[in-house]
């Protein structure tokens, strides 16, 4: 392939948040989530490398290669073909460069599954949900030539930006809101030879909406406090936890900013649950400390002063002076204080929604972020019709949270599937 | 099914304890011979070590995912050439082919082999670097033919675990060394 020398010459900055994550990140931490969908057929792995290929040109903003500069990393065209493969691994495991010319995402398949596995300094749940979206409908009209039609989805192609939004909508003068204290770190046994278990629980979306609306929550509201309920009966009390179980929820900024960037533009809210000192100790009354905290802390202030926290640091003179080697070493120290502040993460990505025609040759989409040595289990969710995918990857090795959740759930008589990739024992089959 | 097939946790450390405990008993059974064949030189003590050494980087390479076959084969080679080099340097006792080559040949077989045992189902990437390592490990046989070897018995005893090992290999992950030979030398 003959080379573009504009192309080789393009590259720009990482955005606020991706600035980080190369830096902390390792084989311990990849910070890789995972977007998979499930097609109604096998694969066929030669048209899914075209459907790469022709959605990178589509959307150059991902085609590119990680490089390190004096200061900072930065993102340069990658003029080199992707690599697709199929899934041999566990999920959301470190993407060296090296083996993957360079690209920071790797589209792997399995069966009727195509997974892509983006590198977080690379794009954000959102914005890789868009990318991976448009892989799975160039996929598909390549497949069914005759149904599907590149043409009749043109108008509904999103025009993006690559700004980095958070430079944009920061407020200088916010100040931190983050709670000072130590989380409950999750305890037991982890799963020899770095293996990492994968439990999907497919809940029905209609009986879940019900369940919730008769609860006055929102989906991701209920789903946190089931989460908080299992976390605190399956390990909180049998390890005779004192710390705040505290669950950090991602949130998409883009709802609140006109923004629409590629790149990272997202936030987080921490909900502090401090069971030891407080009676926070049945569902209603977590489902009533959730609610109450999401009202706070997602109020347009709150999101503001987090997100202007994380800028202000990176855009502090002092720390871009100094050099990227010794700015490595300084995050990855930080890092083994700051990851002690967070007990679980959970990202709900919320509706995938996908053009009428191509729906019938869905199952439905999963996401998976990537456990790591401190947050042992993380969650996430997304739906696709009437299935919402709850996801747990995890790498202790025991599932009593996940048959928890499932139990609670199930209790409640809402119907839940489970899938999982066999490192742990099926919790359903347990259960009966 | 959704995910390609993983060991169960439970499984997988039913696999380690048992191979640890093959481990052991394979130490005992070298010490043995070695006091009973040739008590006045300790190459027992040398596998044993080898065999520290290797669970510790098994470990460790499986945990990391790292390519651990290929630095076998690395290691294999790199260390041996770097043995004879000393003995010939210092004017060549031998010492290098009738001891050292063994012992490292023996540690990699062993290696190789719980290897494929505790991932045989990725085993297509380690087929190829298992293929170099047997037939490394069958250069002894050229070498007791050529009589350049004083000492025959740690030799012998390489040849028998390489031979084992590529067996066991063989009737596991057939389809895969196969899979990995056409790969790899296509024409």
């Amino acid at each position: 392939m003959k080379k573009n020398k504009k192309d080789k010459l393009t590259w720009r900055r990482l955005d606020n948040s991706a600035k980080i994550f190369p830096m902390s990140a390792g084989k311990r931490y990849s910070t890789v989530f995972r977007l998979s969908v499930l097609l109604k057929e096998e694969v066929q792995p030669e048209n899914l490398k075209e459907a790469v290929i022709q959605t990178l040109e589509r959307y150059k903003f991902f085609k590119v290669k990680m490089k390190s500069g004096f200061f900072w990393y930065y993102l340069e065209h990658n003029t080199k073909e992707p690599i697709i493969e199929e899934e041999r691994d566990y999920p959301c495991k470190y993407i060296d460069p090296k083996t993957n010319n360079g690209y920071l995402f790797k589209v792997t398949y399995f069966k009727n599954k195509i997974n892509i596995d983006i590198f977080h300094a690379l794009t954000d749940g959102n914005s890789g949900t868009t990318f991976f979206r448009e892989i799975v409908y160039t996929y598909l009209e390549l497949i069914y030539k005759e149904d599907l039609k590149t043409e009749n989805r043109q108008l509904r192609k999103l025009e993006y930006s690559i700004e980095d939004s958070y430079i944009k909508n920061y407020d200088k003068k916010a100040k931190s809101n983050a709670s000072g204290k130590i989380a409950y770190e999750l305890k037991g046994k982890k799963i020899k030879l770095g293996a990492i278990s994968v439990i999907h629980e497919i809940i029905d979306l209609e009986q879940l909406k019900e369940e919730s609306k008769k609860n006055n929550a929102t989906i991701t509201q209920y789903l946190t406090a089931v989460l908080m309920y299992a976390i605190y009966n399956q390990n909180y009390i049998k390890y005779k936890g004192k710390k705040p179980i505290k669950i950090c929820i991602p949130v998409n900024l883009k709802k609140y900013f006109q923004s629409n960037t590629m790149s990272n533009f997202f936030s987080y809210i921490t909900l502090v649950a401090d069971m030891h000192n407080t009676e926070i100790d049945t569902f209603e009354k977590m489902l009533e400390f959730v609610k109450g905290e999401f009202e706070e802390r997602l109020k347009e202030e709150e999101i503001i002063k987090t997100m202007s926290t994380n800028v202000k640091i990176g855009s502090n003179f002092f720390i871009k002076v100094v050099p990227l080697i010794l700015k490595n070493i300084l995050v990855r120290i930080s890092y083994i204080i700051i990851r002690k502040y967070t007990t679980i993460t959970y990202s709900n990505i919320g509706r995938i929604g996908i053009i009428g025609d191509y729906k019938k040759y869905i199952d439905y989409f999963l996401m998976l972020i990537a456990p790591e040595p401190v947050e042992k289990i993380k969650c996430s969710s997304c739906s696709f019709e009437n299935k919402m995918v709850f996801t747990f990857t995890s790498i202790l090795d025991d599932n009593s949270i996940e048959r928890e959740f499932y139990k609670f759930l199930t209790n409640r008589n809402i119907k839940v599937n489970i899938e999982s990739n066999g490192v742990l024992d099926d919790i359903s089959t347990e259960i009966k | 099914m959704i995910y390609p097939q993983k060991l169960n946790s439970k499984k997988s450390a039913k696999i380690i304890y048992s191979l640890l405990s093959l481990s052991i008993i394979f130490a005992i059974i070298m010490i043995t011979i070695n006091r009973l064949t040739t008590p006045n030189i300790p190459w027992a003590a040398f596998i044993n070590l080898g065999m520290i050494y290797t669970w510790i980087v098994v470990l460790f390479s499986i945990k990391r995912g790292i390519n651990l076959a290929g630095h076998i084969l690395l290691q294999t080679i790199a260390i041996s050439a770097i043995i004879i080099y000393i003995d010939y340097k210092i004017g060549f006792k031998g010492w290098s082919i009738n001891l050292g080559f063994p012992i490292i040949l023996i540690v990699a077989n062993i290696t190789m082999l719980i290897l494929t045992i505790i991932s045989y189902k990725k085993y297509i990437k380690y087929a190829i670097y298992q293929l170099f390592i047997v037939g490394i490990s069958l250069l002894p046989i050229l070498l007791i033919l050529e009589g350049k070897i004083s000492n025959n018995l740690l030799n012998q005893i390489a040849i028998v675990i390489s031979i084992a090992n590529l067996v066991i290999s063989l009737s596991l992950s057939y389809k895969d060394i196969k899979d990995a030979i056409i790969r790899n030398f296509h024409m």
